[in-house]
């Protein structure tokens, strides 16, 4: 389980990092950092991000599901995705 | 009748003093408080050192604090300056020394991120939010930064004394320079008031109106959002990027605060019409919808306009330095056989007309030309830039009895048998990405300042959503050297995050026309639209 979630967790940092971060001219070097408040993601990242997500981890995110609560910080989506794995 | 912007809140404060007139963040503050903390905070700013005419910075994400400061800067006879809180602090800092702001309105954590010599070439620093120990111990020290706190040693009852008229400046919103750096809009309490004016009367404003603000306070397009609502005595709602981002969070905010009137961009409205669950009986006191800063895809507003049947539609145009100059109500009618939207006609005390090639006014429909405009909307130039003034506020050649300056937008619009203006394009490189405005010449000049860049050009890529994505082309010095990220990375140092480049391709060279220039028009022809 442990090495699962941090392979999760890197797969989400990596591509925070790579695809959105970049872009922005930016890096996210702590997990809890804001990315939002940092600029990170705009209204197109948040839906690359949730695709990235739904493709990358079989997991379904519904419209409503798609807030600053379940997607502000590497560690927050991770857990979105963890919770949405055991439901399956 | 108000002839500067702070007498739209004394005299709601007179009016409706227990009603509330500012909502963010779950915080709110009603005419009485906002009337009193501005009064208290203009006499800190004034003993600060702030006299007429002085700017006064604004940086911090906003807040209700937002429009105390805004009021308090007028009320002590100052110019505000909104600045990007998400702006690179080399950008901030060439802003600050630009228009010469001493006294700056932020937060501690904004204040430290700003380089040392910006730092050292500000006088004072009020800070909003609560006081940290180390904020107060600085400030016991005289090194200039004062906590909010320090508002409460003020009467609350009046404001400063200073007069000032309605062709005083009110404040200077910086938006993108085709040279490499932001040029600053200078706008005064006329430019603004005949703006606000017109949409009181056109939109109906009343006190019973809940009014979203959903443009940062550094774009024009929340100049209606902040003074209608102060002018009605209605409440405004400011819209943070925790809700911006999520269609669904932002159409609950709108069926929460049940918002009457809406103002944005519309890629804004695109995305909640993609992403949300837009029907009129979740939103039932919403009556009109103002959108700006960018063509709305036509696709899309059909949409709207069917989801949402009875609300009123406006698209409503202008640059910053007219702030809005002309208007068109979608006419539900005609819009189903319409595949392009007017920017419609003048609003009132407006005159606008477009000039041909042959420096002629366009009088036949059909006609294109460039739209020019004139009267008490149009602003007095750039601050500290005479040269880019006298090529776009330009004396009015077309009448000769008195002097008289109008702007020319850069526009390119075409008569229609109607009456109304089509937009068609642009003289310059200018162009719009989810309605902010962006020169090309600025990011290539960023992309320029990289050692290891020789050669840079930006096109604009058609986007149905957010209007235009930004691509680079570059040819390096040395190509193994240099990547994509690093690149960007040096750009967001330079240019906000919604002017870098999003795509960058290398090329050996980059091509040119025939008089050397290198070939946007061809580069831009290669790239067809992305999708990711």
């Amino acid at each position: 389980m442990t090495t699962q979630e941090t392979t999760i967790k890197d797969q989400i940092r990596q591509f925070v990092n790579d695809e959105l971060a970049a872009a922005k001219g930016v890096t996210v070097t702590s997990d809890d950092e804001s990315l939002i408040d940092n600029g990170v993601v705009d209204s197109l990242g948040i839906f690359r991000l949730v695709t990235f997500l739904e493709e990358n981890f079989g997991v379904k995110v519904g419209d409503e599901e798609i807030s600053a609560e379940n997607l502000q910080s590497v560690n927050v989506i991770e857990q979105l995705v963890l919770s949405k794995a055991k439901k399956k | 009748m108000a002839y500067i912007l702070q007498q739209l809140l004394s005299k709601s404060a007179a009016r409706f003093p227990e009603k509330t007139a500012v909502w963010a963040r779950g915080r709110s503050l009603s005419y009485r408080e906002l009337d009193e903390r501005s009064n208290q905070l203009a006499q800190l700013l004034v003993e600060s050192g702030v006299r007429k005419g002085d700017r006064v910075g604004l940086f911090f994400p906003k807040c209700v604090e937002s429009l105390i400061s805004i009021f308090a800067v007028l009320k002590a006879g100052g110019v505000y300056v909104p600045l990007d809180p998400q702006a690179p602090v080399d950008r901030v800092g060439y802003i600050i020394s630009n228009c010469g702001i001493r006294v700056l309105i932020t937060q501690e954590e904004k204040r430290r991120a700003l380089d040392a010599a910006t730092r050292e070439s500000l006088d004072r620093c009020v800070v909003v939010g609560e006081a940290k120990e180390s904020t107060t111990r600085e400030s016991s020290n005289g090194s200039g930064v004062v906590p909010w706190s320090a508002l409460a040693q003020f009467p609350a009852s009046r404001g400063p004394a200073v007069s000032v008229i309605e062709t005083d400046l009110a404040y200077i919103l910086y938006t993108s320079g085709s040279t490499g750096r932001p040029k600053g809009v200078m706008l005064t309490h006329q430019n603004a008031l005949t703006f606000v004016e017109w949409c009181a009367e056109k939109f109906h404003v009343t006190s019973e109106d809940r009014l979203s603000n959903h443009a940062p306070l550094h774009f024009d397009l929340s100049v209606f959002d902040v003074y209608n609502a102060m002018e009605a005595g209605a409440t405004v709602y400011l819209v943070t990027e925790e809700i911006a981002l999520f269609p669904t969070t932002l159409q609950k905010f709108i069926e929460t605060h049940q918002i009457t009137v809406w103002y944005s961009v519309p890629s804004a409205l695109v995305l909640l019409l993609l992403h949300a669950d837009l029907k009129a009986e979740r939103l039932p006191h919403l009556r009109t919808i103002l959108f700006a800063g960018e063509v709305f895809p036509m696709k899309y507003l059909k949409q709207l306009s069917e989801l949402l049947p009875a609300v009123e539609l406006d698209n409503l145009y202008g640059p910053t330095e007219t702030n809005v100059c002309t208007y068109y109500r979608v006419d539900r009618e005609r819009l189903a056989g319409m595949d392009k939207l007017p920017i419609g006609i003048a609003c009132e005390n407006t005159e606008v007309f477009a000039v041909n090639d042959q420096d002629q006014i366009v009088t036949k429909p059909g006609e294109s030309g460039e739209l020019y405009v004139r009267g008490p909307a149009v602003t007095y130039g750039y601050w500290g830039d005479e040269e880019k003034t006298k090529k776009m506020v330009v004396a009015n050649r077309f009448q000769k009895n008195f002097e008289e300056k109008m702007y020319r937008t850069g526009d390119l619009v075409t008569l229609a048998e109607d009456g109304n203006y089509y937009f068609v394009g642009r003289r310059d490189s200018m162009i719009k990405s989810r309605g902010y405005r962006i020169e090309l010449g600025e990011i290539e000049s960023a992309l320029l300042s990289h050692p290891g860049v020789r050669e840079a050009a930006a096109i604009a890529v058609p986007d149905e959503v957010v209007g235009n994505r930004i691509k680079a082309f570059v040819a390096a010095h040395e190509r193994e050297s240099l990547l994509a990220a690093e690149l960007q990375h040096h750009c967001g140092t330079r240019i906000p995050k919604y002017m870098i480049p999003e795509f960058i391709e290398f090329r050996e060279s980059l091509p040119k026309t025939s008089t050397g220039k290198v070939d946007r028009v061809g580069l831009a022809r290669e790239s067809q639209p992305v999708t990711v």
